[in-house]
């Protein structure tokens, strides 16, 4: 049985992801010691180091997102198709500024579970800022780690999830989410409310998380120190997900 | 005490709850155990149930996602759980002994 990290990476114009994608393959190879196959395009590819494996795409551009005040686009709309790019058995579909800092999610690929991700996060910052409870019908789910097995539910899941997208302006006003762009955790939501009802199976801890409006001071390879106001703190030798771009790699 | 001492004093102890509520959440996510093709959670409830249950050759519990699991070496799952969940504790001990000392 082949285990496996898949990871999205595609820069842009506005925002040069690759030396966050590094920093993440690094810390997966530490840490976890799993194969790592980059999604990505010809541009982008040049940048990439340490993974094991590439597949080529060319992403859809039809997505934006609104970052610091600007609107930016965002190049999500690949995911969908991450059964189909795996090459694992089992994959852990992972954001890119996700960093590993302990073997924690290697409890998850050996389980009975076919899919799994996560349904609760918590703020490092204190200030409870994921609380999107208003912000639809359906209670989000997290794609930002997605740990799935190539079986025949898992499959239909990531169909559902296609034909979401496709008609995601249907889904955001049958759900009344409050986001007009497309976001793969509500389609990933709505997927499993579609597929499985309320039954669904999700990891059992909160995904750490620090805001966008957090200030990142210093990282390495233990930890990260961060600032929000004008408090300043730091984890160590925890997982997190980091949702500020602008990290300090070469401090 | 004047106020700009009381507001200091007040950041101070925000922060220190925050690095706090960081640590146990670290803690949190240390203690999960995969047995059994099944998740659990190493916390108090699920190591008293299997120290109650022991003495049977076969058990019957939850996941943490509420779904049913048979346990055919209880202790060697109590054992395991014991364990797990000492060292993420140990680790939340050494934090808080940091913390308080800020």
């Amino acid at each position: 049985m082949s285990i496996g990290i898949l990871i999205y990476c595609f820069d842009t114009e506005a925002v040069k992801y690759h030396p966050t994608a590094n920093f993440c393959i690094a810390q997966i190879k530490k840490h976890l010691k799993l194969p790592v196959t980059v999604v990505t395009d010809t541009v982008t590819q040049s940048h990439l180091q340490g993974q094991d494996n590439i597949v080529l795409v060319e992403p859809r551009k039809n997505n934006k997102r609104f970052y610091k005040d600007k609107s930016i686009p965002w190049l999500n709309l690949e995911r969908v198709n991450a059964y189909d790019y795996s090459p694992y058995d089992v994959t852990v579909l992972m954001d890119s500024d996700y960093f590993v800092y302990t073997d924690n999610i290697l409890q998850y690929v050996d389980t009975a579970y076919d899919f799994l991700l996560y349904d609760k996060v918590y703020d490092a910052t204190g200030r409870n800022s994921f609380n999107y409870v208003s912000k639809s019908l359906i209670p989000i789910v997290w794609a930002t780690v997605t740990i799935f097995k190539k079986t025949a539910s898992t499959e239909r899941i990531f169909a559902m999830i296609k034909h979401i997208q496709k008609n995601y302006d249907y889904f955001c006003n049958l759900y009344r989410i409050d986001f007009q762009n497309y976001r793969n955790d509500y389609a990933f939501a709505i997927a499993l409310n579609q597929m499985e009802g309320s039954t669904n199976n999700f990891l059992p801890s909160s995904m750490t998380m620090l805001p966008i409006d957090t200030e990142i001071l210093k990282i390495d390879t233990t930890g990260i120190t961060f600032k929000y106001d004008k408090y300043i703190n730091s984890i160590k030798d925890q997982d997190i997900h980091v949702l500020n771009k602008e990290i300090p790699f070469n401090v | 005490m004047d106020i700009r001492s009381l507001r200091e004093q007040s950041d101070l102890s925000f922060n220190r709850a925050t690095a706090k509520q960081n640590a146990l959440e670290k803690a949190r996510s240390r203690q999960i155990v995969t047995y059994n093709s099944h998740i659990f959670r190493a916390d108090a409830e699920t190591i008293n149930l299997i120290s109650v249950l022991k003495q049977q050759s076969t058990v019957f519990i939850l996941d943490v996602n509420q779904n049913p699991c048979e346990i055919n070496n209880p202790r060697e799952l109590l054992d395991l759980l014991i364990t797990r969940n000492q060292e993420a504790l140990n680790q939340y001990h050494q934090l808080y002994q940091q913390l308080k000392q800020r």
